[in-house]
Order: C-alpha cells, then sequence, then structure tokens
C-alpha cells in the first residue's frame, strides 16, 4: 500500500484530480452550462451504465476487430520488410526510397481512396490503420536489425548457423527491443486511427458513437466514446509493456 | 560536385514517387474502375483545383492554421519538455496526464470543442496544437533527460545559474532530439489539419477531399490526395534540411518521421 | 636456449619454419587491405605467413592497430583476405565453421539466453539432442566454474563470469581451434589470473590448438608455446618466439623462473626498439 501511494504517483494523480476537479467546479458555479458540459460523475456513470449494454459491446468489439486486425497486418509487414532491407543492400536500396516517400506522407489523406477502392466496411478502415502503424515499426526494426552487434552473428556462425537460420535465431531475437518500441508506437497510433476512420465514416465503432452523438447534441454520449478509447489505449499499452518484460527479460534496461 | 554515389542518393526518392506513379498507372489501367482513377488523369485535375480561387483560398487558409497550431505548440512544448527532462518532480507531475492523453484522437476532440467555441478556426487550430503539442514534449523530455549530468556540473561550476543551464546547456545538447520531435510534429499538424476539416466538414483541404468524394468527382480526390501528399513529402525535405544544418555537429540521424494521424 | 637472437639485425629474418607434419593451420602470404574513407587505401596487413601445429598455444603480440585482430578474423573465415589463403587442415578457409570456435573481448553473449541457453546453443546447433546437449552443457559450465548460474541470463553476471561462459559456449561445440582475441583484456588484474590459470588447466587438458591475442606481454609468456611478434603500418610479423618454459606452469613459480624473466624483458626491449625506430612507413 504504501509503495502504491508514492509521492511520485501522488504528484501524477494530482494533475488529473485537478482537472476534474476543475471540471466539476466549470458546472458546479454555473460557468458551464450542464447540456455542454456534463458533470464528471454523470459522465463516469453513464459510461459504466453504457460498458454493461450489448450495443455499446459491440461498438467496442467492431473498433478493437479493426485494430487488432490493422495492428497484425502492420507488424507481420514491417518487421518483415524491416529485417529484409537491414539484411539484404538490394532490398535496402529499393525499400529505402520508397520509405522515405511514404513515410511522411499525411496517410488519412488516403482514406478517400481506400473508400472507393475497397468500399466502406472493415476493409478500408483497417488498411488505413495498416498504412498508419506500418512505417514506425517498419523503422525501428530496420534500425534495430541493422544494428546487431557483428561479434553475436560471428559467434553463431561459428556455432555453425546457417546465413538463412542466422535471421531467424540472431537477428530477430538481438532486434527485439528496438521492434518492441516500435509496435508500441504503433499500437497507439492504431488506436487512434481507428476511431478517426470510424469517425469519419462508419456505420459501427466507437467513433461512430461519437458522430452520431454529436449529431444529437449529446454532451454525455461524446464523453463516453473518447473515455472509452482512452481506456482501451492504456489497457492495451500495459499488456504490450508486460509482454515487452516478460520478452525482454534478459535485455539489460528493459 | 557530387559523386555518382550522391547522385543516386538524391534521385532515388524521386525515383521511387515515379515507380509510385507507375504502379498506380498500371493499378488503374487493370483495374479499370469508375472510381479509380489513373495516375495520369489525377495529375491533370491538379492544375484545375490551384487555379480554382475559392479552392486555393481554402487551401492557403488551411495551412495557415497549421502554421499557427504547430508554432504555438512547439513553443510551449519544448520548454514544458526540457522542464519535465530536468526535473522529477515535474515530470512525475505530467507524465501520467500525458499517457491518458496519449491513446485519444486528438482530432475525435472537434466535435466536443466544435460545441464549446464553434466550428472556427480557433477549434480547428487548437485541435492541431494539441495534436502537435504531445510528440515535441515527448522528445524534448527524452532529450534532456539525456543531457550529462556532468556537463551541467560543469556549467554549474562555471556559475550558470539553474535557468541560464536550461538554456545555454541544456537546450543546445537536447536539439537533435528536439527537433526530431517537431519533424514529428509538422508531419502531425498536417494530419491533424486534414483530419479535423473533414471532420468538421466546412472549410479546408479536407473538405474538398470529401465534398469531391460525395459528388463523384473521383479525379479531384484523387488529385488533392496528391496535393496533400507532396505537402507532407514537402515540408518533411524542408524541415530535414533545416535540422541538419541546425545540428551539423550531432551524429547523422537515421530516424525518418513517425506520421500519423 | 633461447630463440631471440642478440643482435637486432637477426630478428627481422623472414619467417620460413620448417613444415611441421603436424601442420593445423597455415597463414600463406596473407594480405588485408581496407578502403578508408579518404579513399586511400590501408594495409593492415602485409604479406604474413605462418604455420601453427596442432595443439599448440600461440599467442599473437603487437602495438595497437597491427592487424592481430584482423589476422585472427581471417582464420576465423568472418573476413576474407585480400590476397593469399589461410588454410585449415589443407583447405582454404572460406567461412566460419565450428573447427574454428572464437571467444571474443567483448564477450558477444546471447542476451536473450540464460547461460546454459547460451552454452546449449552450438551443440544444439550440430544437432545433438535437446537431453544431451544440456548434460554436457551443465558439465562445462561446471567446469569453467559457475555451477549455480546456469539459469541467470548476462546481464546479471560479472564481466570475468560472462567471460566464462563466453568460453563454455565456444567449447561446448569441440572446435579444434580456439581463436580467441583478447578474452581477458577488459577484465581486472585479479580476475584475469584466475582465468589464465583456468584457460591453461583446459587446455593442459585436452590440447586444443589456440590462437591468442593480447596486448600483454606477461600474459603471452605465461601461456604459449609460441609468441608471435607483429609490427605496424604495415601488420607484418616481426620475430617468432619459442618458449620453451616447462609445463604444467605455475605462476608464482614462473615469476621467479629466470628464463621466464628473460623472455618477458627480451620481448619488452623488442617494443622498446620499435617504438623508438618510430612508425615504420
Ligand atoms: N573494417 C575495417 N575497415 C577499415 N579499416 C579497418 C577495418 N578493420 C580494421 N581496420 C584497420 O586495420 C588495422 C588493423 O586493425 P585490427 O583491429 O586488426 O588491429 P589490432 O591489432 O587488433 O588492434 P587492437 O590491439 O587495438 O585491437 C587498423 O589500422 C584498423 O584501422
Ligand atoms: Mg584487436
Amino acid at each position: 500500500m504504501a509503495r502504491i501511494l508514492s509521492p511520485t504517483v501522488l504528484l501524477g494523480i494530482a494533475p488529473i484530480v485537478l482537472i476534474v476537479a476543475l471540471w466539476q467546479g466549470l458546472v458546479s458555479f454555473g460557468f458551464a452550462p450542464a447540456v455542454l458540459l456534463p458533470p464528471p460523475g454523470f459522465v463516469f456513470s453513464r459510461l459504466l451504465q453504457q460498458l454493461v449494454t450489448w450495443t455499446f459491446q459491440q461498438e467496442i468489439v467492431a473498433t478493437l476487430i479493426r485494430l487488432f486486425a490493422g495492428f497484425a497486418i502492420a507488424v507481420v509487414l514491417g518487421v518483415s520488410i524491416g529485417v529484409a532491407a537491414a539484411a539484404s543492400p538490394a532490398i535496402n536500396a529499393v525499400v529505402r526510397p520508397i520509405v522515405r516517400v511514404l513515410a511522411p506522407l499525411p496517410k488519412v489523406a488516403l482514406y478517400p481512396a481506400l473508400l472507393l477502392l475497397l468500399g466502406f466496411g472493415h476493409g478500408s478502415k483497417i488498411t488505413l490503420v495498416t498504412a498508419d502503424a506500418l512505417f514506425p515499426i517498419l523503422l525501428s526494426t530496420y534500425y534495430g536489425a541493422s544494428t546487431v552487434e557483428q561479434k553475436l552473428i560471428w559467434s553463431a556462425m561459428a556455432a555453425g548457423t546457417r546465413r538463412t537460420e542466422i535471421l531467424f535465431k540472431v537477428v530477430l531475437p538481438a532486434a527485439m527491443p528496438a521492434i518492441l518500441t516500435g509496435c508500441r508506437i504503433g499500437l497507439v497510433i492504431s488506436c487512434i486511427v481507428v476511431f478517426l476512420a470510424e469517425m469519419i465514416t462508419s456505420t459501427d465503432g466507437l467513433g461512430h458513437a461519437l458522430v452520431t452523438a454529436a449529431r444529437t447534441f449529446q454532451a454525455v454520449d461524446m464523453f463516453v466514446p473518447l473515455i472509452t478509447i482512452s481506456l482501451l489505449g492504456l489497457i492495451l499499452n500495459a499488456l504490450l509493456g508486460a509482454l515487452r518484460s516478460y520478452l525482454l527479460r534478459g535485455f539489460p534496461e528493459a | 560536385m557530387m559523386s555518382p554515389a550522391a547522385l543516386t542518393r538524391r534521385a532515388a526518392p524521386v525515383l521511387a514517387c515515379i515507380g509510385l506513379l507507375a504502379v498506380w498507372q498500371i493499378a488503374s489501367l487493370v483495374l479499370k474502375n469508375d472510381s479509380f482513377p489513373t495516375a495520369m488523369e489525377a495529375i491533370r485535375a491538379i492544375p484545375d483545383i490551384l487555379g480554382d480561387k475559392e479552392s486555393l483560398i481554402n487551401i492557403l487558409a488551411s495551412l495557415r492554421r497549421m502554421a499557427l497550431g504547430f508554432a504555438v505548440a512547439v513553443l510551449i512544448s519544448i520548454p514544458l519538455g526540457l522542464l519535465m527532462g530536468r526535473s522529477r518532480s515535474v515530470a512525475a507531475f505530467f507524465n501520467p496526464l500525458l499517457m491518458v492523453v496519449y491513446p485519444v484522437p486528438k482530432a475525435a476532440l472537434m466535435p466536443i470543442i466544435m460545441l464549446w467555441l464553434g466550428v472556427g478556426d480557433i477549434t480547428k487550430t487548437l485541435v492541431i496544437f494539441l495534436g502537435v503539442s504531445l510528440p515535441v514534449i515527448y522528445h524534448s523530455f527524452e532529450g534532456a533527460k539525456a543531457v550529462e549530468e556532468k556537463m551541467l556540473w560543469s556549467g554549474a561550476a562555471m556559475g550558470l545559474s539553474p535557468a541560464q543551464r536550461l538554456v545555454r546547456i541544456v537546450l543546445p545538447a537536447a536539439l537533435p532530439e528536439i527537433l526530431t520531435g517537431c519533424r514529428t510534429g509538422l508531419v502531425l499538424a498536417l494530419i491533424t489539419m486534414i483530419t479535423s476539416e473533414m471532420i468538421a466538414r466546412q472549410s479546408g483541404a479536407g473538405n474538398i477531399l470529401f465534398n469531391a468524394l460525395d459528388m463523384g468527382q473521383y479525379d479531384t480526390v484523387f488529385a488533392m490526395i496528391i496535393i496533400v501528399g507532396a505537402m507532407g513529402i514537402c515540408f518533411d525535405a524542408i524541415f530535414e534540411r533545416v535540422r541538419a544544418r541546425l545540428v551539423r555537429w550531432s551524429e547523422p540521424q537515421f530516424d525518418m518521421p513517425l506520421s500519423f494521424s | 636456449m633461447t630463440a631471440v637472437p642478440a643482435r637486432s639485425s637477426e630478428w627481422v629474418r623472414p619467417v620460413t619454419l620448417p613444415e611441421p607434419a603436424s601442420a593445423i593451420i597455415e597463414i600463406d602470404r596473407v594480405s588485408q587491405v581496407f578502403q578508408t574513407s579518404a579513399r586511400k587505401d590501408h594495409v593492415a596487413l602485409s604479406d604474413i605467413s605462418l604455420t601453427i601445429e596442432e595443439g599448440a598455444f600461440v599467442s599473437i603480440l603487437g602495438p595497437s592497430g597491427c592487424g592481430k585482430s584482423t589476422l585472427l578474423y581471417i582464420v576465423g573465415g568472418f573476413v576474407s583476405p585480400t590476397s593469399g589463403a589461410a588454410k585449415m587442415k589443407g583447405q582454404v578457409i572460406t567461412g566460419p565453421g565450428p573447427d574454428r570456435g572464437p571467444v571474443f573481448q567483448e564477450f558477444a553473449l546471447f542476451p536473450w539466453k540464460t547461460v546454459l541457453g547460451n552454452v546449449m546453443y552450438g551443440p544444439r546447433q550440430q544437432g545433438v539432442r535437446a537431453a544431451e546437449a544440456e548434460a554436457q552443457s551443465r558439465a562445462l559450465i561446471e567446469m569453467v566454474g559457475l555451477k549455480g548460474y546456469e539459469n541467470f541470463y548476462p546481464k546479471e553476471l560479472s564481466g570475468g563470469m560472462k567471460q566464462r561462459v563466453a568460453l563454455a559456449r565456444t567449447l561446448a561445440y569441440h572446435p579444434e581451434v580456439l581463436l580467441m582475441d583478447e578474452p581477458f583484456g577488459a577484465l581486472d588484474a585479479h580476475t584475469r589470473t584466475r582465468l589464465q590459470n583456468d584457460l591453461l588447466n583446459i587446455w593442459e587438458r585436452d590440447r586444443k590448438t589456440v590462437l591468442f591475442v593480447t596486448h600483454s606481454v606477461d600474459e603471452a609468456v605465461f601461456l604459449s608455446d609460441k609468441v608471435v611478434m607483429m609490427s605496424k603500418s604495415p601488420g607484418r610479423i616481426r620475430a617468432v618466439i619459442d618458449i620453451d618454459l616447462p609445463r604444467p606452469r605455475r605462476r608464482t613459480e614462473l615469476l621467479l623462473d629466470p628464463r621466464y624473466q628473460k623472455h618477458v624483458v627480451d620481448i619488452e626491449r623488442m617494443f622498446d626498439e620499435s617504438d623508438e625506430a618510430g612508425p615504420s612507413l
């Protein structure tokens, strides 16, 4: 108990408490009408109430499916292209300039094109999530894989590891810290992008719930999906953090 | 004089652009989909958009908001990040809040802020400001945290006050990392700008995109995508030039901006 | 009987050792030229020829940058020479192989594997079944004095312990030749002495061929049958000195032995002389 309530934690909770207090104050003292800024207690009880309803759970599931599908594809593509570019100068020569052009491109601008090509369903949203989460994962992987200590590779080769095996037995595990850092950034991005895509055009999902509430000026219901996506982000980040400390248990400063 | 190797390196991104456009051209010819114009058709539609006075005003207004949001965000975030990096208590104070805010899509705050402040420039600029702030704070924080303690000791020994140390030692030492944050922030500013306009649907580049989509002007949709994409690439390239100049002393950096919506 | 002639002019004789029947490694007129960033060719090794007999403990000694590591990497097959060839049992070396096991100064342990995992890596890679590889590896870990640390990760070990693991990992796949590049260079004097003794014990037991790069004259004389002295820019072999001290060697006894002292002093004099001569270009 003493550890949980350390000064650092208290200090960290302070601004969040302050904001909630300010929020409550604004409403209580009549600076903001409750229609525009519902009191925090009301918002949180609404959140709890919503979380147990079937319809809201379905929105969450729809969002999560897109998020995971897009993120998973981004991880697979990002890691394999990143490792390939680090391993082969020929692939590097092709991938590097393409990445240089595509990485700073605002992916969300592609969304209309994706809608035209893939329709308004899951496909376009998943593709957008992948497009956005891909580059941090790819760049991180490439960086990690191209800075693997030469002598680790030599040690493995001397022990009789073939060149193709080196990729899986040395380069990939050695690049794991960098890969997971990229995944962490990619995951947050996935949360953000899936929500935005659902806001711009969708028939379900958390982003859609926000837009529906906005159309009918239901301020409370606008806060609920936002808080939900923030909580989802925190939970997923914590899960990834746990996976990270398990996978990197041998690495210093992990 | 450039060596052949340097020349190839310079030309490679241009070749990549041409290659990507070629892939698009071929894909559209093969697919023969009405809603998927060829690259050539899209490129031909660009002068129409840029020649149209209303569109041009719209785009310039978007850029003005973006510049303002970016500038204010950078001015506030860098000092905050540096302070967080040098003081444990400041970091402990802000870190959890930033962690909670991080996964919230800033552009998704549009509808709520619109309720309070209307659909005008202030709302959109505010959203851009929020979007840019986080990466800049984060990178300034990391940069300041990594500054070697011994450098600060020698500064203190030379009689610099804490504030002077922050400006004269921490800021320059963290500059490479800060600029990485700004580079990400710049791309983010563009993205938030487009997204906020897609959500508010009132004016700006994002609005042109979706209006064209609704009206079935597919050439315009794709031409706008090229324009926005070119903006992203140009801003990034220009910023990279500036960055390389400012921190010539630092190790050449590999990382490219981590752009996301 | 000393291998170092009294007059310095005789030291620079070309190294043409009589070809012994049991040569395991032959380095045949090997040169290594690196392209530097200034686009000038940098000759790291120039025309090196050396024969190493099976079961011998050979040290390479020389100033920093004279190409000791490069020579070792060529024998390991990690680097291919610009000209000439290195041969292992008459076969030209074209790549790394489990017959030549490296031990690096930086340990180069796999951080994602435990001590046991690191040591088992080689045997598993050779196709030894898991249970058998584990039993062998546990025995080796015990031999290098790390019993009880099997499930530790490298980051949890001290420098000396890491170097023991690195040695065990290499011994585990039974290389015929050990290639050691300043393996004790990063360790403190005390740990270094202990590891030298341990290495000698292991070597005296199974008499593997060892090619050992070091900066330390003491270490070279204490451990070796033969010390190869190199000079710098370009890297050349300057002399090969036979160390005719009896084995098994005890450090405390050797330190008082005049023959040991003479070897050390002779070699250090040669270093001094080359320093006075300045860099030979
Ligand atoms: N990959 C490389 N590219 C260019 N030059 C190199 C490379 N590797 C080594 N050299 C050069 O070759 C020379 C010999 O290097 P090497 O590492 O073999 O020396 P060394 O004798 O092991 O030195 P030390 O005792 O400091 O380890 C040095 O001058 C070095 O600068
Ligand atoms: Mg060396």
